[in-house]
């Protein structure tokens, strides 16, 4: 009990606001939908998974007299349930509409999050034309009064299909096997991808198959798997690129053959399950990214004055929440499954670990505290 | 008729007015009887003509029994027993008892004397109606009468929280009340056994979430005392006294040195008093069957929590108070309010519920200057906090508690059921059972298999041994037979009773006629069967008892006569002895 009540007491400086949740089942989706609902969705392959839309405990919704309104529990506003499990969910916006993708990855699903029921229906199924074995298709949204799925496990298996008809409209027509780790649209006509070996490329999809990439040898020589993320909020580099070696390079989409910069994390690498990577841009803060996937923290880095390669950094905010409250799995120390930044609130994240717990937290910045 | 019915009462889909009919096996108990604290007219009480229509409420209810003193549970109670009128007997544990006509009496005060409601229950009825409590210990099986037994089960919550199983013969219901399954510093969590009941009720208000951990409220609490307690400013919070007040103080206790707090913390008067009395029962409620792990200490002894002294109220610098009562109407807490309430380093936790026309409630809804007594305007500078400590099993609860007692079925009630339908599937696919969701006023019925202990004659048995195959519980066997059942079993089920006769001929040599054998037929028997009532009818007719014997010419010869004997199943054996007695032959008549 001890450790857990030195860190609670250290809480109340580290942190204005936290919320600690036990969800039945461990997650690695938390997708938001608007700025007050999350999806958050099982993995396990032995039995029936839960996809649940939660909405965010009013308490932390509430803009004025946040004092008045003692609600901090999260509302299960809709469930469904998935036969297989579900290692990635994103949600068609403008729509009722959310694609799953997971193993077995023969197909992707579709549901329906509808009004008058709180059940979570199937509408359909999107074949994936490839079977690929033990890899499971990424998966990204490109919303528009048509909406279309971009998927692939890897680069030539990439395609984008049309959410109604199911045709498909676009193909990367490459052989190229290599294994795909992201992908991200950002905007109309482009998305990037991000390799499991660190290889980069911005794709326009009104052309045939010709990605700006990092084809020099890149941050991916050094080995391990890669994760990234474009964003970045900032007059900055606004592509980062996690290694299981603990190394994150940033990135400019003009140039991505010279990373900005190139700096090693202070985590204990290499990661223990390098699927698991995350770094995300904070949507509300200049240059500040969050990372985790090497155990159980999330790390929050101020990257704004970085620069050249190979120096060490240290955090900014350090998130132990899931190691110091107890789980509902005591024995096996949690590895963090995920992490999202809240869209409006600057230093609000959302975390969850394989214990199945899930942390809203909002971290206090202690350069600027008094 | 092998069926449950359960009606949860009250007008509306509105959480808080807990009140449910069950009928079970003949039975009718009445579970919970609570207030709607939303409402000021009849619409806070549960819809009670939907009983009434049957006539008396104490001849049509076996018993009523109350789960928890919160008054969403037992707020309509005298209103129930004196008003409407009840005087049956009502069941709640010792704690219970001991707490509801104080909470009930407070409120009586608020509703008639704050709000001048007329057509409220009196002071007495309270007393009344507390004169028909019966008190349960925990786990203690009680008889309600020889068919109808209960039990109560530890359900946390708060002091005197119970669970409840009804049971009559082998069918059984369990119903919640409130209760949680995440242990709370005080009072544990919620705990009961295998019991298979054929349908388990659970309040539903709290389903459809997912509870923030107590670490995490508690925290919050914490924050919110320091940075009062740093800028030099007096922290108020009013409790009711009992329960949320030895948790929040044992919260306190463990912390204040660790944060490094110098700041007095001070318990008031009424409070210790109380606390004495809380301790008592509070001790005799936890020694019962259940884990003492949270019991480590004596919950009255506090290192930094001193007595407090009205005095201290005006001293200058931080301090944190724990004054009664709850709601801010009256009292301590209220004089200590209005003095500190102008200063904005100030700040009030409220941690619960207020009802409405307290200054509890008035400042939660944001209002900011009060009108007191005299007119007098009373400007709210200081910060109100909103907490909610009070312990609801959320959804992950519910599994686990389904989990535990393993029901046929189970029953969600106060939860809206387009919002439920999820949950619904969860519990169903989970546990493979069936989960129903009423709405208030709506009935649902529950067929069940009841196992009917059938007693068999050893002939039958032997017969059906003697075919050679040994019984197994696997495999049921179909036996001919005759099923006998007794007069009120029949009348339940609406069956017509058949009455057995059973008839024997027996051939006599006899050349006269049929009149005359019955003569000997009847001076024979009677004097044969001296302790027996022999009669001879005008029809010819002989009877014993209920036996019959008529005599009639043989068909073929007319020599010899035959007579019937027949007798009812109940008069067997008089009609197996008086057979083989006629068998015998008749004596010579001296002619």
């Amino acid at each position: 009990m001890e450790p857990e009540e030195d860190w609670l007491v250290e809480s109340l400086r580290l942190y204005q606001d936290f919320h600690a949740f036990d969800l039945s089942g461990a997650t690695r989706v938390l997708e938001w939908i608007g700025d007050k609902g999350v999806f958050v969705a099982g993995y396990e392959s032995l039995k029936k998974n839960e996809i649940l839309h939660l909405i965010l405990p009013l308490r932390l919704s509430v803009k004025e007299n946040q004092g008045l309104c003692p609600e901090r529990d999260f509302k299960v506003c809709h469930g469904g349930f998935s036969d297989t499990s579900v290692f990635d969910l994103k949600h068609v916006p403008d729509t009722r509409l959310l694609v799953t993708t997971g193993l077995p990855s023969s197909y992707l699903h579709v549901w329906q999050v509808t009004e008058d029921s709180d059940v979570i229906q199937a509408v359909s199924s999107i074949a994936v034309q490839q079977k690929e074995g033990g890899l499971w298709p990424r998966v990204a949204i490109f919303s528009s009064t048509a909406p279309r799925v971009l998927h692939g496990a890897r680069l030539r298996s990439l395609n984008i299909v049309d959410l109604e008809t199911q045709k498909t409209t676009y193909t990367s027509g490459v052989s190229d096997s290599e294994e795909l780790s992201s992908l991200q649209v950002l905007d109309a006509d482009t998305f990037a991808f991000c390799c499991a070996s660190g290889r980069l490329g911005l794709v326009d999809i009104r052309q045939k198959w010709a990605p700006s990439e990092n084809l020099s040898p890149g941050p991916g020589a050094a080995g391990g798997r890669w994760y990234a993320d474009v964003g970045g909020r900032g007059p900055g580099p606004s592509i980062a690129s996690l290694g299981s070696n603990g190394q994150l390079c940033l990135l400019d989409p003009r140039d991505l053959g010279h990373p900005v910069s190139s700096v090693q994390c202070s985590v204990s690498a290499p990661s223990p399950d390098p699927e698991l990577l995350r770094v995300t841009w904070a949507p509300g803060l200049d240059g500040c990214l969050a990372i985790s996937g090497f155990d159980g923290t999330v790390q929050v880095y101020d990257a704004t004055s970085w620069d050249g390669v190979g120096s060490q950094v240290d955090p900014l905010f350090t998130h132990r929440g899931h190691i110091f409250l107890e789980g509902s799995q005591i024995d096996t120390a949690p590895l963090v499954t995920t992490h999202t930044w809240h869209p409006h609130k600057p230093r609000t994240l959302l975390s969850a670990a394989s214990d199945a717990s899930l942390h809203v937290w909002d971290w206090v910045d202690l350069r600027v505290a008094s | 008729m092998p069926e449950i019915r359960v009606t949860p009462l009250g007008a509306g889909q509105d959480v808080g007015r807990s009140c449910i009919l069950v009928s079970i096996a003949g039975k009718n108990v009445m579970l919970d009887c609570g207030m709607h604290m939303g409402f000021n007219d009849d619409r806070r009480f549960p819809d009670f003509s939907y009983i009434t229509r049957n006539g008396r409420l104490t001849d049509f209810l076996d018993c009523v029994i109350i789960s928890h003193f919160h008054l969403d549970h037992c707020g309509a109670l005298p209103y129930f027993s004196e008003m409407v009128g009840y005087d049956g007997p009502i069941y709640m544990t010792h704690p219970t008892q001991a707490i509801c006509p104080i909470l009930l009496e407070d409120y009586r005060k608020i509703a008639v004397d704050k709000k001048g409601e007329a057509n409220f229950f009196t002071s007495q009825m309270i007393k009344d109606c507390m004169k028909k409590v019966v008190a349960v210990h925990l786990h203690q099986t009680v008889q309600v009468d020889d068919e109808l037994e209960i039990k109560a089960y530890y359900a946390g919550h708060v002091l005197g929280a119970a669970m409840f199983q009804i049971k009559v013969g082998s069918e059984s219901v369990v119903y919640t009340g409130d209760y949680n399954m995440t242990p709370d510093r005080h009072l544990g969590a919620a705990w009961i056994d295998k019991c298979r009941p054929n349908l388990l009720i659970t309040e539903s208000t709290y389903a459809t979430t997912i509870r923030d951990s107590k670490r995490c409220r508690e925290r919050d609490f914490l924050k919110k005392v320091h940075e009062a307690v740093e800028r030099g400013g007096k922290v108020l919070i009013p409790v009711f006294a009992l329960g949320r007040a030895q948790e929040l103080c044992i919260l306190l206790e463990t912390f204040w040195e660790r944060m490094n707090l110098k700041a007095p913390i001070y318990f008031s008067t009424g409070l210790t008093e109380k606390a004495n009395h809380y301790y008592k029962l509070f001790i005799t409620w936890t020694n019962q069957k259940i884990r003492k792990t949270f019991v480590q200490r004596n919950m009255f002894e506090f290192k930094h929590i001193k007595a407090f002294d009205r005095a201290f109220a005006d001293n200058p610098g931080p301090m944190v108070v724990f004054a009664t009562p709850g709601m801010l109407h009256a009292g301590q807490s209220l004089q200590i309010f209005r003095k500190w309430a102008g200063n904005e380093k100030n700040m009030v936790i409220m941690p619960g519920y207020c009802v409405q026309g307290t200054v509890g409630h008035k400042i939660l809804s944001g209002q900011r200057k009060l009108e007191m007594e005299g007119r007098q305007v009373l400007e709210v500078k200081m910060q109100v906090e909103y907490m909610s400590f009070s312990a609801h099993a959320d959804a992950k609860g519910i599994m686990q508690l389904v989990g535990q007692a393993e029901p046929e079925s189970v029953l969600l009630v106060h939860g809206e059921a387009k919002k439920m339908e999820f949950l619904k599937q969860k519990i169903e696919q989970e546990f493979r059972v069936n989960c129903y969701m009423p709405a208030n006023g709506e009935t649902v019925t529950l067929p069940t298999s009841p196992s009917i202990p059938v007693g068999i004659s050893l002939g039958l048995l032997k017969r059906e041994m003697a075919q050679g195959l040994l019984p197994d519980a696997k495999k049921p066997r179909l036996l001919h037979g005759t099923l006998i059942m007794k007069d009120s079993a029949l009348k339940e089920l609406g069956l017509v009773e058949h009455q057995l006769r059973f008839t024997c001929r027996v051939h006599l040599h006899d050349p006269r006629k049929e009149q005359e054998t019955a003569m000997r037929v009847y001076s024979h028997l009677k004097s044969m069967l001296k302790d027996h009532c022999v009669q001879h009818l005008p029809d010819g007719s002989v009877t014993v008892e209920s036996i019959l014997i008529q005599a009639a010419a043989h068909s073929e010869d007319p020599g010899t006569k035959v007579l019937l004997v027949s007798w009812t199943y109940q008069d067997e054996e008089l009609g197996s002895y008086l057979t083989s007695l006629l068998k015998k032959g008749l004596p010579q008549a001296p002619s």
